[in-house]
């Protein structure tokens, strides 16, 4: 069998080094990484080895058939998601082993948090059961939270209860969306629900709690209030981890279920609102963004516009041709995956800008770009793949959307595109006029550890390379879709 | 009456007139997941059902489930760690209490060995026992008793983690003869369950006892902090 170890080690890996690191003593729980991060390349490869040579897979655990156990579903999209976990948990992963050096002892439990997030995540990749995703969901919303609230100061406590309230709030909606679902169909597998789901007040009462609930964890405008204060003040690694990983996870479960329940159950009228909802976000947050005094703060509101992108696959897949269905799907998967590539490199440059010149006003970032190029220059890569501007993963997101939007005959969306990428424009070049102005602010900068400017560097070229090597990933990412693409 | 209140109202009315609809206008079910777990209930090692769903049939998800638990005590350990506080003063220095607490304390051991074991043929098990195991704990702090074991940081540690360990451990080496994760053989499936919820109990046991015990004594809202923060005039 394809995967026979490979596949559940993606989440035991994880959460046997989290235990591991709880018992050991906090000099060493850092160390841990480098046992933790080549097993778990080698088995996101070997998935990937499997997804290319065998086809999209069926994992069962406790060797139950599903409903009566729990499968695990391998396609393409899963491992997808699985690889971009691997790529950005692993750089972030580095990059805290030497930010957190400065840090007081206490911050040693990012790591525990770490590999729990990660076990979370993997767990919501590979789920095909919809209560065991409220499970992992769970296992990825406690860990962040406890990361948010790892820094222990006043501002950090308040954000992560917040974060919490929402998170929970989320969950238990979503939880009473699985039970009405389990009561009227008898089944908690996707592939069940696909058989058995019928257009019926419980259906749609179910739908609506789903979405809500993931809505607010996805923190899609006007649901978005918890996010800036979250991860704009957590320390930098974790901010990077959840605005690039943590809050696509309530996404993708909305995604999969959206195509399960199909275009019989799914209203088009919701997947309207989603899209407007998204345009909001895309408006608001790069307004709010421009607006912002903070560096990390300007970052976490990239993110409420960035994910605003995300929700125009909906109206895009719902009752329109082939054909712009899957430039829809192809369009968000690499608009998702190039923002957890450019926002991770955004914030962790934004991280290194800070401790350069050791405030977060941006407006102390007066003549920076003598000091810190390359900071800098990584910030400008991650930026350009946000704005949109070729050849970067954005604009090749960007360019399949508009394509997709233009086939279903839904122009409207074209203005959420092209306005989106003047705002992101407005925000990051707000950052670089600072820094390139000559000004007697500062004469001198710290300067950070290398390894955290190259992690940052790694991760902006790959936002920019996912673009001009797109066909490979779309083409993995395709199989077993749900939307017949094979 | 504040606006925000009679919003809040309506929207809680509007989520129960939902609901009620759903659950009225609900279809029966054409798959019958009962009839599954009852032929199924031969080769799952356990009499009961609910045991044999949550610790063979779905173990994975109790698997998880135990992962939420350990990381809500890694949050509050870490919370801890960075706000050390005042000297704990906790527990009444009461004679009657202690001398009460000698004669509970062995019988809640015993109610909580006898949930334990009736969970394979009875409602009961791993969740329950841990929770009246807490109870011990918990009494023993509130009457001030310490005891070396539960103070000792590394021990605690272990007995936390003992749970998910043996969980995973057991899940992983099942897979041996070649055969998907948490694949118990048929024959030693009784026996596999019982040492994942002993070793269950303790932890779950311990993690409900560690989270009362590193509460802080005062409440810690970061409103309260900036209150405590700002000087006095």
């Amino acid at each position: 069998m394809i995967g026979l170890w490979s596949v559940p080690l993606l989440f035991a890996l994880p959460l046997a080094l989290g235990i591991l690191s709880l018992l050991v003593a906090p000099a060493w729980r850092a160390r841990l990484i480098f046992i933790g991060l080549p097993l778990l390349v080698a088995a996101s490869l070997d998935v990937l080895a499997g997804l290319a040579t065998a086809g999209p897979q069926v994992y069962r655990l406790g060797d139950w058939i599903a409903p009566l156990g729990i499968n695990l579903v391998v396609d393409g999209l899963a491992v997808g998601m699985i690889l971009m976990t691997t790529l950005v948990a692993s750089l972030s992963a580095l990059y805290a082993r030497v930010y957190l050096r400065d840090h007081p002892p206490a911050s040693s439990f990012f790591w525990p948090l770490l590999w729990f997030l990660w076990a979370g995540m993997n767990g919501i990749w590979l789920a095909e059961d919809i209560f065991n995703l409220y499970v992992g969901l769970e296992v990825m919303g406690l860990a962040a939270v406890g990361m948010v609230a790892l820094r222990a100061t006043p501002q950090a406590l308040a954000a992560a209860m917040r974060y919490l309230l929402a998170a929970l709030l989320g969950s238990l909606a979503y939880l009473l969306g699985v039970a009405l679902l389990y009561g009227a169909y008898g089944t908690l597998s996707m592939a069940g629900l696909q058989e058995a789901a019928t257009n019926n007040a419980t259906t749609q009462v179910a739908l609506a709690l789903i979405i809500l609930g993931l809505l607010l964890k996805t923190a899609l405008f006007p649901l978005h209030a918890w996010l800036p204060p979250a991860h704009g003040g957590a320390l930098t690694p974790v901010s990077a981890l959840l605005s690039a990983l943590v809050i696509k996870g309530s996404f993708y479960i909305l995604m999969r279920l959206w195509l399960v329940l199909g275009p019989e159950v799914t209203p088009e009228l919701t997947a309207q609102l989603l899209g407007v909802l998204g345009a909001g976000a895309v408006f608001f947050g790069g307004w709010m963004a421009w607006r912002q005094h903070h560096l990390k703060q300007l970052v976490a509101y990239s993110t409420v516009a960035q994910i605003g992108y995300l929700f125009l696959f909906f109206p895009l897949v719902t009752n329109t041709s082939p054909e712009a269905a899957r430039l829809a799907w192809d369009g968000t998967l690499m608009m998702l995956v190039a923002h957890a590539l450019a926002k991770a490199a955004l914030f962790l440059s934004a991280g290194n800008l800070i401790l350069a010149v050791g405030s977060p006003q941006i407006s102390h970032l007066v003549g920076i770009s003598r000091f810190r190029p390359m900071s800098l220059f990584s910030f400008g890569l991650a930026g350009v793949s946000l704005m949109g501007l070729p050849p970067s993963g954005g604009f090749t997101a960007k360019w399949l959307l508009l394509h997709s939007a233009i086939l279903s005959g839904q122009w409207w969306w074209l203005i959420v595109l092209f306005l989106g990428g003047l705002l992101s424009a407005a925000y990051i070049f707000k950052v670089f006029r600072m820094s390139f102005r000559e000004g007697p602010q500062i004469d001198r900068s710290v300067t950070p550890p290398l390894t955290l400017d190259v992690v940052a560097l790694v991760l902006a070229a790959s936002a920019i390379v996912i673009g001009l090597f797109a066909h490979l990933p779309l083409h993995w990412l395709r199989m077993g879709s749900m939307l017949g693409m094979g | 009456m504040s606006l925000r209140t009679v919003f809040a109202g309506l929207l809680c009315l509007g989520v129960i007139i939902a609901l009620g609809w759903a659950v009225l206008e609900r279809p029966m079910p054409e798959e019958n997941l009962p009839e599954r777990v009852a032929e199924a209930m031969p080769e799952s090692g356990v009499e009961h059902p609910i045991t044999a769903v949550l610790l063979n049939f779905r173990s994975y998800d109790t698997l998880l489930e135990i992962a939420v638990l350990l990381l809500a005590v890694v949050v509050a350990l870490a919370l801890r760690e960075a706000q050390p506080d005042r000297p704990e003063q906790m527990g009444l220095d009461n004679p009657l209490l202690r001398a009460v607490m000698a004669w509970l304390l062995p019988l809640i051991l015993v109610v909580a060995g006898f949930l334990l074991w009736a969970g394979s043929y009875q409602p009961g098990g791993a969740f329950q026992a841990g929770a009246v195991l807490a109870a011990a704990g918990v009494l023993l702090r509130l009457a001030g008793v310490t005891t070396a074991w539960l103070d000792n940081a590394t021990l605690m540690r272990a007995g936390l983690a003992l749970g998910l360990l043996t969980f995973l451990g057991i899940g992983l080496l099942v897979m041996l003869p070649g055969v998907p994760f948490l694949t118990y053989p048929a024959e030693h499936a009784g026996a596999l369950i019982l040492l994942i919820e002993l070793t269950l109990t303790l932890s779950i046991g311990l993690t409900l006892i560690s989270l009362f015990r590193l509460t802080p004594p005062y409440a810690d809202d970061p409103d309260d902090a900036r209150r405590q923060e700002t000087p006095k005039p």
